[in-house]
């Protein structure tokens, strides 16, 4: 900035330059004394620093160019005087002017508003301007190169792909189907395709191989077929013997499912002392008349309590009572190690009877582990335990004799296949029983009667 | 003693268990999410030997995996398909809530999908391996056919399930590899062999659905979603197996397009294919266009002694077997309204029949009731106006008896009308010792290919029976005696006191009877009372179960009675047959 108004100042101070106003002269700053003021901060220098000469001589110059287009110094003598040669043909001129001028001259309001500045409006930069024009240029050069190497880009490639596959009439890009699509195709998935020879753990590191699944997970849960099929006396029209052992079971269950019940009821049941006026009224009345009895108890039991609470301190033994008491032991000790020695000689004699002992201990263990080896074979075809409720198993489906229908055509199917299906999905351990989740309202329902029903009615 | 002290529940089975709610955090889903992986991937809960020690020390009833099956998970990639899917509803709540429809669309065009393929291969690591476990998946997707449109479940999954199952009987039906069949109360239980798997379904009886409220209808239908690409790669394999083309195409277009103004009638015309498939009267189409089905021989090789005894045998018992597969070739059915045709179509042309039906009953009927050449007209009701005279009419049960037998059965048993023989289970493997109903008797001596035996020995027979049935009864009548205790006791008395009228009274006796009968008719009264005095909930069970124990006495003898009075007439009809003669 001190640079240009350096600048500026040596052009005021030019011997060539004029200046618009008349007054300006370099005279009026020096009238002035100059304050005497410390330089060393730039607050000073603003603030002392006269630079009204230059200001003035600026404004002088921005004039000269708004009215006359560039410094007047600077232009030619032609430009600015001219040679009168007095008045030229005035009477002609005004009428044509006059003609002309009342289509032509444009409102007071737009001359007012046009600008009356000689200097050019700054080009608009951005008007020119295009966003991203290096980048789009460079990308354009790029295609260009590419082009002439013989690559297309990706777009100009799909649609090329796109058109000739519509004129061949086949889909390039599979859309992927839904799985339960019922036109979807299949394929032999279990054809031996090539091998891969790519490296193992590169595959797997970018998902191309899957991770080996467990052997573990290819065992069943459990041991039992995935159809049951029901027994003889299910049959549509059965034989008279297996659709009464079928109809024996289904009444056992029923007997079971009656026993649990009574029992539960006979637990629940409410006992013989049921609360009478009498009782209810004792109860009510209990703490008041007993009151005056208990009152003059209270100190005697307090009395108990202080000759129960010490106990009597033991008075301590005399050293012949330990020296009595330790020989005792000792004798005891010796007493049974003989007693010991004499029953393992003893033993001898009784080999035959430890024999048949062992014969039958062994038996026994043999035989709990054959029950232990059952029971764990029977628990392989037991629905577990999985979740908070345990399998119930569902009722039989049964139709007693009188619902047999004679023919196929007069059959009433029994129970539901997808309730059977389910259920053996239980029993088999592949899923956790379930019960449909209670509904529970969170709010009470508010009944309200409508105006116009309650005007009715 | 050095060392840090070991603090409980850091190792051992504390480690290995993790419980449900940890592993749905630890693979960041949800707890329907996480379902359905477990169920895809196969990894179900377990059940730890020490509940308390994997709980920490609480006894709360719990479900657990093991942790190690749970990393197992964090390697799938489905899972972060399901998050994608979530992520996808969120946005597609929020473009419906904003009411930007072109948002809307473009989402669902870029719904996130997955297949379960690899999760297949991961699971079967062979083929054999996927055969065995097609049990289950047949009969799910069996059952999701029948659905009703309703909204249970989606329409694609029905219309796959549909397709899969018609898929698998045109297997069956083409390699002839159908064993057994059981009408049940429940459903229709089928067994075939295939490749040397026994493989058992179920199907419902068509028209049979209420939909049962306590099932957890996304658990199934996540089964069935596996189940539905377990069983489609089967068939694929089996059909290649067979040579035939897939998806599976009719052989001989022509003859089926014989008649399209009754299929415009039936279905609409991107239908009809898939119906006139799923009508089970057409055969396949194959890859290679065989003449005829060559005769597959065993290889000989020389073998000397007691393997070439063997090999005899095993030779006879193929010959046999396929003697067995095409039991009703040359016998033309045809199929009344009443009876189940899908059901029995299946069965006939698994084993060779011809089979047609009302063209008005369903697409792809081949030829007319007037047809000539009908041997056999199934029919399910008391009688029929127009008879043939050149075809037996006879009930359904003969063809599923018959299959059963591995024979044609005689007919007699199964005409127009006729009560039937009971229907017995080809599941049930009687061993040495066990009942044997004396049809299946009758059956067995059939197949040996023993002639009837002569009507005087089964009438023996059928007496030899009938005691077997009063012997039975007497063991019904027994349990009733049990019940009416009082009864007895006072026929005891009468019988007694008819007794004492013939001999001298003895005073001392007669009191004592007396004081006898009195305590019992004290005890009767007592129980009289005691059923007054019922709570009326107790009262109800209680009649429940008097009522229970009446009916099945009432039962028994009614089953008895009816079956005597069925051996009766059964005889007379015999008698006068004989007379006849």
């Amino acid at each position: 900035m001190a640079a240009a108004r350096k600048h500026k100042r040596m052009a005021a101070s030019q011997p060539g330059f004029l200046s618009f106003n008349s007054g300006l002269d370099g005279n009026s700053s020096d009238i002035k004394r100059r304050k005497r003021v410390n330089k060393n901060k730039k607050k000073n220098w603003n603030k002392y620093s006269d630079i009204q000469d230059v200001e003035e001589f600026l404004d002088d110059v921005r004039l000269q160019e708004k009215a006359a287009g560039g410094l007047i110094a600077e232009k030619p003598d032609a430009s600015l005087f001219f040679v009168d040669t007095g008045e030229k043909n005035k009477e002609t001129q005004p009428q044509t002017t006059v003609k002309k001028g009342k289509r032509s001259k444009p409102l007071r309001i737009d001359l007012i508003l046009q600008p009356d500045s000689r200097i050019p409006a700054p080009k608009n930069v951005l008007a020119f301007q295009q966003p991203n024009a290096k980048k789009q240029r460079r990308m354009a050069e790029k295609a260009a190169r590419l082009a002439a190497m013989g690559v297309l880009p990706r777009r100009e490639k799909l649609l090329q792909l796109r058109r000739a596959a519509a004129a061949s009439g086949l889909p390039v890009k599979e859309t992927p189907v839904a799985n339960n699509n019922p036109a979807r195709a299949f394929y032999d998935l279990w054809s031996a395709g090539t091998p891969e020879t790519a490296d193992p753990y590169y595959l797997e590191q970018t998902k191309k191989k899957l991770v080996k699944r467990p052997d573990r997970l290819n065992e069943k849960p459990s041991v039992l077929p995935a159809i049951e099929v029901v027994g003889p006396g299910g049959s549509y029209n059965p034989d008279f013997f297996s659709h009464q052992d079928l109809l024996r079971e289904a009444h056992e269950v029923e007997v079971k499912k009656l026993k649990a019940e009574e029992r539960l009821a006979r637990q629940l049941a409410v006992k013989e002392d049921i609360a009478t006026e009498e009782s209810s009224f004792k109860e009510q009345v209990e703490g008041l008349i007993e009151e005056g009895d208990v009152e003059p108890e209270e100190p005697e039991g307090g009395s108990e309590d202080t000759v129960i609470g010490p106990t009597a301190t033991q008075e301590k033994k005399t050293e012949k009572q330990r020296r009595k008491e330790k020989a005792q032991r000792i004798k005891e000790l010796r007493r049974k190690a003989e007693r010991q020695m004499i029953d393992k000689q003893q033993q001898l004699f009784q080999l035959r009877s430890i024999r048949a002992n062992l014969k039958t201990q062994e038996q026994r263990t043999k035989q709990r582990q054959a029950q232990r080896k059952a029971n764990q074979e029977a628990q392989k075809s037991m629905p577990r335990r999985l979740g908070r409720l345990k399998f119930q198993a569902p009722d039989l489906d049964v139709q007693l004799s009188h619902e047999l229908a004679g023919s196929l055509r007069g059959l009433k199917p029994e129970g539901s296949i997808l309730k059977d299906r389910f259920m053996s999905l239980q029993k088999r351990n592949l899923i956790e029983p379930r019960e449909r989740a209670k509904f529970k309202r969170k709010y009470k329902v508010k009944y309200t009667e409508k105006r116009a029903f309650r005007e009715i009615v | 003693m050095g060392g840090l002290q070991k603090k409980k529940y850091e190792s051992g089975s504390a480690t290995n268990y993790i419980t449900r709610n940890k592993a749905r955090k630890k693979l960041s889903l949800s707890l329907a999410d996480f379902r359905r992986l477990c169920i895809l991937k196969g990894i179900y809960p377990h059940e730890p030997k020490h509940k308390k020690k994997v709980n920490k020390g609480s006894t709360a009833p719990r479900t657990f995996y093991l942790l190690k099956d749970i990393r197992f998970l964090l390697h799938e990639p489905i899972v972060g398909k399901f998050r994608e899917y979530k992520i996808f509803v969120r946005k597609l709540r929020k473009a419906y809530g904003k009411a930007e429809w072109g948002g809307v669309e473009r989402l669902k065009e870029n719904k996130p999908v997955y297949k379960l393929d690899h999760i297949i291969k991961e699971r079967y690591p062979t083929f054999i391996d996927a055969l065995r476990d097609v049990d289950d998946s047949l009969s799910m997707c069996f059952l999701f056919s029948t659905f009703a449109r309703t909204g249970k479940c989606h329409v694609q999954t029905i219309q796959l399930c549909r397709r899969l199952s018609v898929e698998w009987m045109n297997y069956i039906i083409s390699s002839r590899s159908l064993r057994k069949v059981f009408l049940s109360i429940k459903g229709i239980y089928y067994q075939a062999e295939v490749l040397g798997q026994t493989i058992t379904w179920i199907i419902p009886y068509q028209f049979a659905h209420d939909h049962p409220t306590d099932v957890d209808y996304r658990v199934m239908a996540t089964f069935t979603e596996f189940y539905t690409t377990l069983l489609g790669f089967v068939n694929f394999r089996l059909y290649q197996t067979l040579n035939l083309v897939y998806p599976p195409k009719l052989d001989g277009q022509g003859e089926i397009s014989l008649k399209p103004e009754f299929e415009e009638d039936y279905a609409l015309e991107s239908e009809s294919y898939t119906e006139k498939l799923s009508a089970l009267s057409a055969s396949l189409a194959r890859m290679v266009p065989s003449a005829e089905e060559e005769e597959t021989e065993l290889d000989h090789f020389p073998i000397e002694g007691e393997d070439l005894e063997k090999m005899e045998v095993r030779e006879k018992m193929e010959q046999e077997q396929i003697k067995q597969k095409k039991f009703f070739e040359g016998l033309k059915f045809f199929l009344n309204r009443e009876v189940p045709r899908e059901s029995l179509a299946f069965v006939i042309r698994c084993f060779g029949g011809e089979v047609s039906w009302d063209k008005s009953l369903c697409i792809g009927s081949t030829y007319d009731a007037t047809d000539e050449t009908i041997t056999h007209h199934i029919v399910d009701r008391p009688s029929i106006d127009k008879q043939y005279i050149n075809r037996y009419y006879i009930q359904p049960q003969w063809v599923y008896d018959s299959v059963n037998a591995k024979i044609l059965l005689p007919v007699e048993e199964y005409f127009l009308g006729v009560t039937l023989p009971p229907h017995l289970s080809p599941f049930v493997e009687e061993t040495e010792g066990d009942y044997v109903p004396p049809e299946k008797l009758k059956l067995m001596a059939l197949q040996r290919g023993e002639k009837p035996q002569t009507e005087e020995d089964e009438e023996e027979e059928e007496e030899e029976e009938e005691e077997e049935d009063d012997e039975e009864d007497d063991q019904s009548e027994e349990e009733d005696e049990a019940e009416d205790e009082a009864n007895l006791a006072e026929m005891e008395e009468k019988r007694s006191r008819g007794k004492s009228l013939s001999v001298k009274v003895t005073p001392g006796k007669a009191k004592a009877e007396n004081r006898k009968r009195a305590a019992e008719e004290e005890k009767a009264e007592e129980k009289r009372l005691a059923i007054m005095m019922m709570k009326k909930r107790e009262k109800y069970l209680y009649d429940k179960i008097m009522f229970g124990k009446k009916r099945n006495v009432r039962e028994a003898n009614k089953l008895a009675a009816k079956r005597k009075a069925h051996d009766d007439a059964s005889k007379e009809d015999k008698k006068k047959k004989k007379k006849k003669c």
